[in-house]
């Protein structure tokens, strides 16, 4: 079976580069620090959940508050072993025509347009109806053949000639039928396609797929997984996070919001602050032009972190506590 | 035995505790930790509690109880075993070959087994009813018993008979002998202790909850309350995946004709795709009205925090509190966090009108101020004993209620027995209720909000 060359012709120039050794992490600690040059720092027990998962070639379900880095942690482990990053995003009603493979109808209608004289002249020596039909579906596999298949993400991430990561976001998000059609590309990295036959992977992908949480994935599916919960990071982490992503963020402003970020994630609130809200809020304060954070500052730009109107007011009122300069 | 043989006890061990304690690990979960194991480094502990969380523990409700049950487990354990080696290392090969022709089996770790295989082989009421020493006295007799003649009874009382004089059993030797072997005595009763309460780490988890769980909802103290908070967020969180994974099975609906025939158009008139309707999910509205007077006040704390924390699976709920004072109290829930809120509710004190419940004033309250909140989708649930204080019952208002809502559900925390007992008057009002349930527990009040779901 010949996949590359249907879907993409671009993979075909990229072939040359096969022969490379494929990149792997050969310890945890070499896990950390290969997400650590695509400035993802990882926890210790990140990185063995991440480090297990490459090396048993298991899938690994990644599920967490939103923001804390999800998609990014699989984004940077395609990055830091140069893999090719093909994302599923999930969403009600996504099926398997747009996430396995879809036959192209328009083209298939079309091509049989083009080829009737053809047609006629191959069927031309059938007398009856019922020969006519048994040559036609002789040349069955015309029609339903990788010509007219068009790989969507799972199966181009199966049929792959380089090694690549399948990022399936927000899975919670998909229907669970849909999470039955994954079943037998997570445990056997195949795809079944009943016209064709089955299609196996040569490489198998590294499939990551993350979850809010916001319903339950089957146990089918968790069976098959490894599984990392990934919580909000500790202060020096987080730190250590601001200092990576925005090092104009001088030390001390840095700890200051750090620390403030803490606090108000203590108070009770709608929608915590995620990482990626600290991460804002530190830019916006180097834009800004602030060096200090202080009282008033803080509470000035608290929407920047807090989401809801309820919560800005709840950390207002406790705002003496939380921001100390 | 291997070193690698005892780890693979000690985490076989290891995942019964969990099991125990109610989280499910298949057979898949299993294999993938070991075949995850010659990856890491187990010395680290970090490190191979991660591997063992990410291998084992498929739920992230339940990684608290992982890892209060992976600290009972390999927190401790250290000690005591060290204390065996220890004593082993100290004996002279002489002592040591007394020692071995007498009972113990050589080396910690067969000690070990030889231990879980004692204990393995009692049956748990056994086990529970015994006292550490009692068992360690049990083993060494046992251990003795088949080491010379092998005859030995094989009933727990058996053994017990026997044990009763180890000392006699043991090697009867010098000073030092015995010196050394009531040293490993001591350790072997450390290490019983350990096991055993390694042993019921899970068991403890599962009955503690079960426990809270089941716990007449009146008798939970204060210091249980916080518990019990923590206990209803898990819980309600695992209720609303159940429920909704449930609700997504029934999706599909008959073709959609009029979409099939829109695409077909692409394809010269050929249905090649044929499109369904997706059912409609009706999502139960739910109005909830607490009594939150002194008697129910904590089945209302409880049931109040029940629905919020399932508040994305009905399409609306609007929550009421009253004592003879009918108040909505939703934005409060939409305002804060659940816990905040319920106390924000019972500090509060507009909810009196006079002096104690007056269900029927209520009732009139609601269907004069709050009727919008009614429809024929509206399920009505009401927790209160109904006792109303011997003042007028409002029935017209409360039929009213009924008439107006797709059903109306009462639970009642008052004993059956007592349903028209005094000032209750809960009969008059179940006559004209759908349902009237007694509930006791937390169990009784979240089972009630599941079969909400089934029949929709």
């Amino acid at each position: 079976m010949i996949f590359n060359k249907i879907h993409n012709n671009k993979f075909l120039a990229n072939t040359v580069s096969r022969s490379d050794t494929i990149r792997m992490f050969d310890s945890i600690q070499s896990a950390i620090d290969g997400l650590a040059e695509q400035k993802y720092i990882a926890s210790e027990e990140i990185a063995t959940a991440v480090f297990l998962s490459l090396k048993m070639e298991k899938p690994i379900l990644v599920e967490g508050p939103a923001g804390v880095g999800k998609t990014d942690l699989g984004r940077s482990i395609a990055a830091a072993l140069s893999m090719d990053l093909i994302r599923l995003q999930c969403y009600e009603g996504l099926d398997e025509s747009k996430a396995l493979y879809e036959w192209e109808y328009a083209k298939q209608l079309l091509y049989t347009q083009i080829l009737k004289d053809r047609l006629s002249t191959v069927m031309k020596h059938e007398k009856t109806l019922a020969q006519a039909i048994d040559r036609l579906s002789r040349e069955d596999d015309v029609f339903f053949s990788n010509k007219f298949l068009l790989p969507r993400p799972v199966l181009r991430a199966i049929t792959s000639e380089r090694r690549s990561l399948l990022l399936i976001d927000e899975i919670d998000k998909s229907d669970s039928e849909f999470e039955a059609f994954l079943l037998e590309v997570l445990s056997d990295f195949q795809v079944s396609i009943p016209e064709i036959g089955t299609v196996r992977a040569r490489l198998k992908p590294c499939v990551f797929l993350t979850s809010n949480s916001s319903r339950e994935m089957s146990d089918a599916l968790k069976r098959r997984c490894l599984h990392l919960y990934i919580n909000y990071p500790n202060r020096e982490l987080e730190e250590r996070i601001v200092s990576l992503k925005v090092p104009e963020c001088g030390e001390k402003l840095r700890a200051d919001i750090v620390e403030a970020v803490h606090k108000i994630r203590e108070l009770q609130l709608k929608k915590e602050p995620s990482i990626s809200e600290t991460l804002d809020w530190a830019r916006a304060l180097v834009i800004l032009g602030i060096r200090d954070l202080t009282h008033d500052v803080a509470v000035e730009t608290l929407n920047l972190i807090l989401k809801y109107e309820k919560d800005i007011e709840q950390a207002k009122q406790n705002s003496r506590s939380i921001f100390l300069h | 035995m291997t070193e690698a043989a005892a780890l693979e006890y000690r985490l076989f061990e290891f995942i019964d505790i969990l099991r125990d304690a109610n989280i499910a690990i298949s057979a898949d979960e299993v294999l993938a930790l070991f075949s995850a194991l010659p990856h890491i480094r187990i010395l680290e502990k970090n490190i191979f509690r991660q591997t063992l969380k990410t291998c084992l523990i498929k739920d992230y409700t339940d990684i608290p109880v992982f890892e209060k049950c992976f600290n009972d487990f390999f927190g401790s354990s250290g000690d005591a075993q060290a204390e065996v080696v220890g004593a082993f290392r100290d004996m002279n090969a002489r002592e040591i070959m007394l020692v071995e022709s007498g009972a113990l089996p050589h080396g910690p770790a067969a000690l070990e087994k030889a231990l879980a295989d004692f204990l393995g082989s009692l049956p748990g009421e056994f086990i529970l009813g015994k006292s550490p020493e009692e068992l360690t006295a049990a083993f060494l007799g046992m251990m003795s018993g088949s080491g010379s003649s092998g005859g030995v009874g094989m009933t727990p009382d058996g053994r017990l008979k026997k044990s009763a004089q180890p000392q006699q059993e043991g090697p009867v030797g010098d000073e030092g002998v015995r010196d050394t072997y009531g040293r490993i005595l001591y350790a072997v009763e450390a290490m019983m202790r350990d096991r055993l309460s390694r042993k019921t780490t899970g068991v403890r988890i599962r009955d503690r909850e079960e426990y809270l769980l089941h716990k007449p909802i009146y008798k939970i103290t204060q210091d249980e309350i916080k518990e019990m908070h923590d206990l209803i967020r898990r819980f309600g969180q695992k209720l609303k995946n159940k429920i909704s994974l449930r609700k997504k099975r029934v999706k599909h609906g008959g073709p959609d004709i009029k979409r099939t025939l829109r695409a077909s158009v692409r394809y010269g008139g050929m249905p090649f795709r044929i499109f369904f309707r997706d059912r409609r999910i009706e999502r139960p509205r739910l109005v909830v009205l607490c009594d939150i007077s002194g008697s129910v006040s904590q089945y209302s704390r409880f049931m109040l925090l029940l629905t919020h924390t399932l508040q994305g699976l009905f399409s609306k709920v609007r929550s009421f509190a009253f004592i003879s004072n009918m108040v909505e109290i939703t934005p409060l829930f939409t305002e804060m966090d659940p816990e905040r809120a319920l106390s924000s509710i019972f500090s509060d004190t507009n909810f009196t009108y006079g002096w104690g419940s007056n269900y029927g004033r209520c009732f009139e309250q609601f269907i004069h101020d709050y009727s919008d909140s009614l429809t024929g989708k509206t399920t009505v649930l009401i927790l209160g004993d109904g006792r109303n204080n011997y003042q007028d019952p409002g029935l017209r208002a409360f039929i009213t209620i009924k008439e107006r809502s797709r059903n109306i559900l009462w639970l009642n925390p008052d004993k059956r027995h007592l349903w028209n007992w005094a000032d209750s008057i809960a009969y008059l009002y179940g006559e004209y209720c759908d349902t009237m349930k007694e509930v006791n527990n937390f169990l009784d009040l979240s089972e009630f909000i599941d079969k909400l779901f089934i029949d929709i």
